[in-house]
C-alpha cells in the first residue's frame, strides 16, 4: 500500500516534468526534465521492484541510472559542439 | 570539449564501476536479469562515455580501430567454438550437457558462460564500432 502511494506520487510528479518538457521555451528546460524524469524512472522501477517482490529490478534501475547519466551528457556536448567526437 | 574538468573527473570515477557492472551482469546473467547482450550494451556505454568526455583523439590513443574489428570476429569465433566442441564431444552444436566435465549442470553452466563471453565481446565491438563510425562522419 505504502509503496503504491509512493509510486503514484511519483508518477503524478512525472506528469508535471512532462508538462516541462513539452512546454519548455529553451532546450535547457527540455534537457532537465527529461533528466529528472530519467531519475523518477529509476525510483519508480524499484518501488515496482519492491511492490511484486522482485528485488532483481534494482539492478535494472542502476543501469538506468547509469545509462541516463551518459546521454545527459551526450545532449550536452551535441548542443556545445555540434558533433559528438 | 577541451577543459572540462567536472565531466572528466566524474567520467574517470564512474567508468570503471560502469565497467565492474558490466561484468557483475555478463556473469549474473542466470540468476538476474541480464546476459551478454546486455553486459556488451553497458560495456560499449562506458567506452562511449570516455569518448564524449576526453575526445576523439585521446581515444583513439587508448581504443584502436583495428583492436574492435579484431575483437568483433573473435567474439563470434569463442560463439563457434564452444558450438563445435560440443559437437567434437558426440553432441550436437552447442549442446553443452555433452561437454566432457563430472556432472551435467556444470557442463552446460560453462558452455552458456562460454557463449555469454563470446556475445559480450561482439556487442561491445560492435557497438563501439558504430559509435565511432558516426561520430567522425563529417571529419573529411
Amino acid at each position: 500500500m505504502m509503496f503504491g502511494l509512493a509510486a503514484l506520487a511519483i508518477v503524478v510528479a512525472a506528469i508535471m516534468v512532462l508538462y516541462r518538457g513539452i512546454k519548455g521555451p529553451r532546450v535547457y528546460d527540455r534537457l532537465l526534465a527529461i533528466n529528472s524524469m530519467g531519475t523518477k524512472t529509476v525510483i519508480l522501477i524499484a518501488l515496482i521492484g519492491y511492490m511484486y517482490e522482485r528485488p532483481h529490478f534494482l539492478d535494472i534501475a542502476l543501469v538506468y541510472a547509469l545509462i541516463n547519466f551518459i546521454g545527459t551528457i551526450a545532449f550536452l556536448k551535441y548542443r556545445e559542439t555540434g558533433r559528438l567526437d | 570539449m577541451n577543459e572540462h574538468v567536472i565531466v572528466q573527473t566524474i567520467s574517470k570515477i564512474l567508468i570503471p564501476f560502469i565497467q565492474l557492472y558490466a561484468l557483475y551482469v555478463l556473469a549474473h546473467g542466470e540468476l538476474g536479469p541480464g546476459g551478454g547482450f546486455q553486459a556488451g550494451a553497458i560495456f560499449g556505454a562506458s567506452i562511449v562515455l570516455y569518448v564524449l568526455a576526453f575526445g576523439m583523439k585521446s581515444a583513439k590513443l587508448r581504443f584502436k580501430s583495428k583492436v574492435f574489428d579484431f575483437l568483433t570476429s573473435a567474439g563470434v569465433f569463442i560463439f563457434a567454438t564452444v558450438g563445435v566442441l560440443c559437437m567434437i564431444a558426440g553432441g550436437a552444436f552447442l549442446q553443452y550437457s555433452s561437454l566432457p566435465l563430472p556432472t551435467k549442470k556444470l557442463a552446460s553452466g560453462i558452455g552458456i558462460y562460454g557463449i555469454e563471453i563470446g556475445v559480450f565481446i561482439t556487442v561491445t565491438a560492435v557497438l563501439v564500432t558504430i559509435f565511432f563510425e558516426t561520430a567522425e562522419q563529417d571529419d573529411d
